[in-house]
């Protein structure tokens, strides 16, 4: 995910491309370089799909085969029948239905990930292949595309196709550039980084997620009505082969699968060997050095070409001048520091939640306030996490109700929760590992509560990261700096989500004493900002100086609550903590 | 429907004699060539799924043209062949023809083998009004292009003509053959015609036992085997492709199960004739390495060196038949045209194929029909004593072979 910028270059470069490319034909083109571009267009439009979604979410799909493939049979079935151009909407439109229809399934199942999720696309190629061949859509013997009628632009049918073909790559290019500085791109990047962390803080993976399969499969699909005008015979075996998904992985991995712009590079250099290397050995020459290129761009280039250009670019920009830290005080887009009120933030009723069994939190009643830290201690196994678990909607609860700021919350999923401002920070720090420590605050302010725009997301995360002390390290990636500095940086996200409940799910624990205290400061600094904080920590020095009420849970139940002094002199508390014998007067 | 034995065109004495002209076997020392090559531009697939088949085009096409080179060439000039690999894929296929005819400028072309890259070919050369010779094109009906010209005389209802002269050769045993079961792959080329098959044995009053279809690729012919044995048919009829034949009779053995009459439309040669299973096994062919085809010097010379070409490259079956037939005639086809008319003109040389056809390899060509077809000259030939002979029809029976049905 690069900076945001308002920078339309990219876009401008693809529609003069597509101009220039365009207007070939006109000054005379020998038709075998339109027969060859259309190729490298072919190539680019299928891998710049594949890359909108598996190279922006991770979901890696083997499956575009079948997107593909709708795309040609429906040219195929319909091409004699309507205009050609209807039959590329069709095609892409049907290839999106499916691509649509298959992700309302899969990506609601949370194991189906990774090479699962790769499998099963791949078994979606191989069924619709079978369906196409033992149903009229084909056959059996093919389908001839000799009766279709071309519009001969430039007096020319073969121009026509050189120009859909065309265009359909450089419509590829442009949506992929689009998704990838958009809302929506940046919520892939953040998935395919750590989905639950992205649903945590405000990213609607699911509807991202089928949004990212349908467009993919939108524009594999248009690439393959082009395609099916261009070989002119269709049969399943050459259009469900495994070769389509595997080059389009080649090229995308070896081109740079994160970028809009990776695949085309992997796609011209792959097919532009392929396609041009084709007398003698030169064709088995071609293929290996392809095969070594990768293996090269594999090890030593694991952002493709397109990583390797971007950080030589980056290098030589000049860093931007950093602003001087910021009082947390003075802090422009914190709320005013809010009285304890009465009135309830939160109140979950009779949570229950099961495991196979055993019961992880058995009828959990309690409140948070407004501007309150409300400590929440018990011991290893308690249901603590399970607990902020619930309340940020990762896990749904067997029973009980969960009401926010007097609405009604319990059927939300975790994005929507995040958006009316609940925000956590995971014991062991999530942070996006492939954005920078500013990228990934961004994510939260754009998809958190406060619902920022990009620019306005960025300022806060500049301003936020001033705040954690993290403003020096704002390009760095979250490998590049430390453990405390990463629980930070989830503190930054949670405030940058403008959160009115940030659950913090024990923020001090790895931290040095010297960190600790450090963290403490910041933490009443947040509570400044008017957030109510649910304070999960084992460190009692630390409760002791921050909460303002304590709730006690041992196996899944609240068994003490109430002021931090009281609650942890009561006997119960202390038998939880020590056992029966040591609780005795 | 009855094939009338006299529509079957066989090579006389003085057809072949035309054809070794035409196509330069006479001794090298007539016809020295000269001058600039004339250059024929052409793919095969060379890479991919069907390099196996195309290395059989390959080393066909070479030996022609050395023969042809020592015997005139085209206008007596050598022939150069430009060969470049579609990797067996369609699309590269329709742009390296782009290429020949645009970029490379090649004076002629001539015809990938399979079927869909050769229809990529064809919308090429369509385009560029360009003669097109090609072979072992599966789907006649799908070829539009008035220059097509196919080098694999098929007739232009294969489904038709060839299942009958099939069923033809079965019943001229004079045995029952009553009940049939009908296996096939999804492979268009195959499950074409064994569509057509189905209604043939229907015409003929013979029962479908069974219609078993299995998808290209498929491996365990297990449950087929299965199928095939409880219908228990007269008949075996297989559209199979390369191993699939040898895979489903692997499959019978196992269950104890031979069927009692088989036939197999375009197997793998080498691998059903050797097998023990392959006893009795039926297939179709246009040329094979036996009188009376090789009864000529051309093509036992052909036939010699396509032996000790393919035995260099390392491939398992060495003997010449119908991919390389179909490949040598249209190498013929192209030639002779050339040759007859003093011309590389692509119109004159269409004209001249639809008049006089082309005296090739695998008998006497026409192209006068529908879709530039002519005589369907499929015939049928069966595995005896481990060898494959040709059995159908009578005329071109391997001396001393007749079909065996039981």
């Amino acid at each position: 995910m690069g900076a945001p910028r308002k920078n339309y270059a990219a876009p401008a470069g693809i529609g003069a491309a597509a101009l220039g490319f365009a207007a070939l034909p006109m000054f005379g083109a020998w038709p075998f370089a339109e027969s060859f571009l259309y190729l490298l267009f072919f190539w680019i439009a299928l891998a710049t799909s594949w890359t909108v979604l598996s190279g922006y979410s991770g979901y890696v799909s083997f499956g575009h085969g079948a997107f593909y493939g709708v795309g040609v049979y429906a040219t195929a079935n319909l091409g004699a029948h309507v205009p050609v151009w209807l039959c590329l909407l069709a095609g892409g439109l049907l290839a999106a239905c499916l691509g649509a229809a298959a992700g309302l399934v899969v990506f609601r199942v949370k194991r189906l990930r990774g090479e699962l999720f790769a499998l099963l696309t791949l078994a979606l190629a191989i069924v619709l292949g079978t369906v196409i061949l033992n149903t009229p859509i084909d056959g059996g013997p093919g389908i001839s595309l000799m009766a279709v009628h071309l519009p001969r632009i430039y007096n020319n049918a073969s121009s026509t196709v050189y120009l859909l073909g065309m265009l359909a790559a450089m419509a590829s290019l442009a949506a992929a550039w689009a998704v990838q500085n958009s809302r929506l791109g940046r919520g892939l990047f953040a998935i395919a980084d750590d989905e639950d962390a992205a649903e945590i803080l405000g990213v609607p993976t699911l509807r991202f997620k089928i949004a990212a399969l349908a467009l993919s499969a939108f524009l594999a699909g248009a690439a393959g009505s082009v395609h099916a005008l261009f070989v002119s015979y269709v049969t399943v075996g050459e259009t469900f082969s495994i070769t389509v998904p595997l080059f389009v992985l080649l090229m995308s991995v070896l081109g740079g699968a994160r970028r809009w712009y990776g695949p085309a590079i992997g796609a011209v250099f792959v097919a532009g060997l392929t396609n041009l290397l084709v007398g003698g050995d030169w064709a088995l020459a071609a293929r290996a050095l392809i095969g070594f290129t990768l293996i090269v761009a594999t090890l030593y280039l694991p952002e493709g070409v397109a990583g390797l250009i971007e950080h030589k670019f980056r290098a030589r920009e000049k860093p931007e001048p950093r602003r001087a830290p910021m009082p947390a005080s003075a802090n422009d887009n914190a709320p005013a520091p809010a009285p304890i009120s009465g009135a309830p933030l939160l109140r979950i009723e009779d949570i229950r939640l099961a495991f196979r069994g055993v019961r992880a939190l058995d009828g959990v009643t309690l409140d948070i306030r407004e501007g309150e830290i409300l400590g929440l201690v018990g011991p290893n196994g308690s249901g603590k996490s399970t607990l902020i678990n619930v309340i940020s909607g990762f896990y749904r609860p067997d029973a009980g109700s969960l009401v926010f700021a007097g609405e009604d919350a319990s059927g939300d999923e975790g994005h929507r929760r995040a958006r009316r401002g609940i925000a956590r920070t995971f014991q062991i720090p999530r942070p996006f590992r492939r954005l920078t420590v500013l990228e990934n605050v961004v994510v939260a302010g754009e998809f958190g509560a406060r619902g920022l725009d990009h620019a306005a997301a960025l300022a806060c995360a500049r301003e936020l990261l001033e705040f954690v002390g993290l403003a020096e390290r704002a390009d760095a990636l979250p490998a590049a700096i430390n453990l405390h500095q990463r629980k930070f940086l989830e503190l930054a996200r949670a405030l940058a989500s403008g959160a009115r409940l940030i659950m913090l799910d024990e923020v001090l624990a790895g931290l040095t004493p010297s960190e600790i205290t450090t963290a403490i400061a910041m933490v009443r600094k947040i509570r400044a900002t008017g957030a109510a904080i649910l304070f999960v920590e084992h460190n009692m020095r630390a409760v002791l100086a921050l909460a303002d009420r304590l709730i006690v849970l041992n196996q899944g139940k609240i068994i003490a609550q109430g002021g931090p002094r009281a609650v942890i002199s009561d006997p119960a508390v202390i038998s939880a903590y020590l056992g029966d014998d040591d609780a005795q007067p | 429907m009855t094939i009338s034995r006299a529509k079957i065109p066989q090579p006389s004495r003085r057809e072949i004699l035309a054809l070794a002209l035409a196509a330069g076997a006479a001794p090298a020392a007539f016809a020295q060539t000269s001058g600039a090559p004339v250059r024929v531009g052409g793919t095969l697939s060379l890479t991919g799924p069907l390099a196996a088949t195309g290395a059989i085009h390959k080393i066909v096409g070479e030996i022609f043209i050395q023969q042809a080179n020592k015997a005139g060439g085209m206008l007596g000039r050598p022939i150069e062949w430009v060969l470049l690999d579609d990797q067996s894929k369609p699309d590269l296929a329709r742009t390296l023809y782009e290429r020949l005819i645009t970029v490379d400028k090649t004076d002629l072309i001539i015809g990938p083998y399979a079927t869909a890259n050769i229809l990529s070919a064809m919308s090429v050369a369509q385009r560029y009004n360009k003669i097109l010779v090609h072979s072992t094109f599966g789907i006649p009906k799908l070829a539009a292009y008035e220059r097509h010209f196919p080098g694999w005389p098929l007739g232009p209802n294969p489904e038709v003509t060839v299942n009958a002269m099939a069923i033809d050769g079965i019943l001229s045993a004079g045995k029952p053959v009553k009940t049939v079961t009908i296996v096939t792959s999804k492979f268009p080329s195959v499950n074409f015609l064994a569509a057509g098959a189905r209604e043939e044995f229907k015409k003929r009053g013979i029962a479908e036992a069974a219609f078993i279809e299995f998808e290209f690729g498929a491996r365990d012919f297990g449950p087929i085997a299965a199928r095939v044995r409880e219908a228990n048919a007269d008949l075996l009829y297989m559209g199979a492709i390369g191993l699939e034949a040898n895979q489903l009779l692997e499959a019978m053995e196992k269950i104890n199960y031979t069927p009692k009459n088989h036939l197999y439309l375009y197997p793998a040669p080498g691998p059903l004739s050797l097998s023990p299973l392959g006893k009795d096994a039926l297939s179709l062919t246009i040329y094979e390495d036996l009188p009376p085809f090789n009864a000529n010097p051309q093509a036992a010379e052909m036939a010699k060196l396509y032996r000790e070409a393919g035995a260099k490259a390392g491939m398992p079956f060495v003997d010449p038949e119908t991919q390389a037939g179909a490949g040598y005639a249209s190498w013929q086809i192209l030639t002779g045209a050339v040759n007859a008319t003093k011309s590389l003109d692509d119109e004159a040389l269409t004209a001249h194929l639809k008049k006089n056809g082309a005296d090739t390899i695998v008998g006497k060509v026409r192209f006068d029909g529908p879709g530039n077809y002519g005589d369907d000259l499929m015939r049928l030939k069966q595995v005896q004593d481990g060898k494959w002979a040709v059995v159908w029809p009578k005329a071109v029976q391997t001396p001393g072979k007749t079909i065996v049905i039981k």
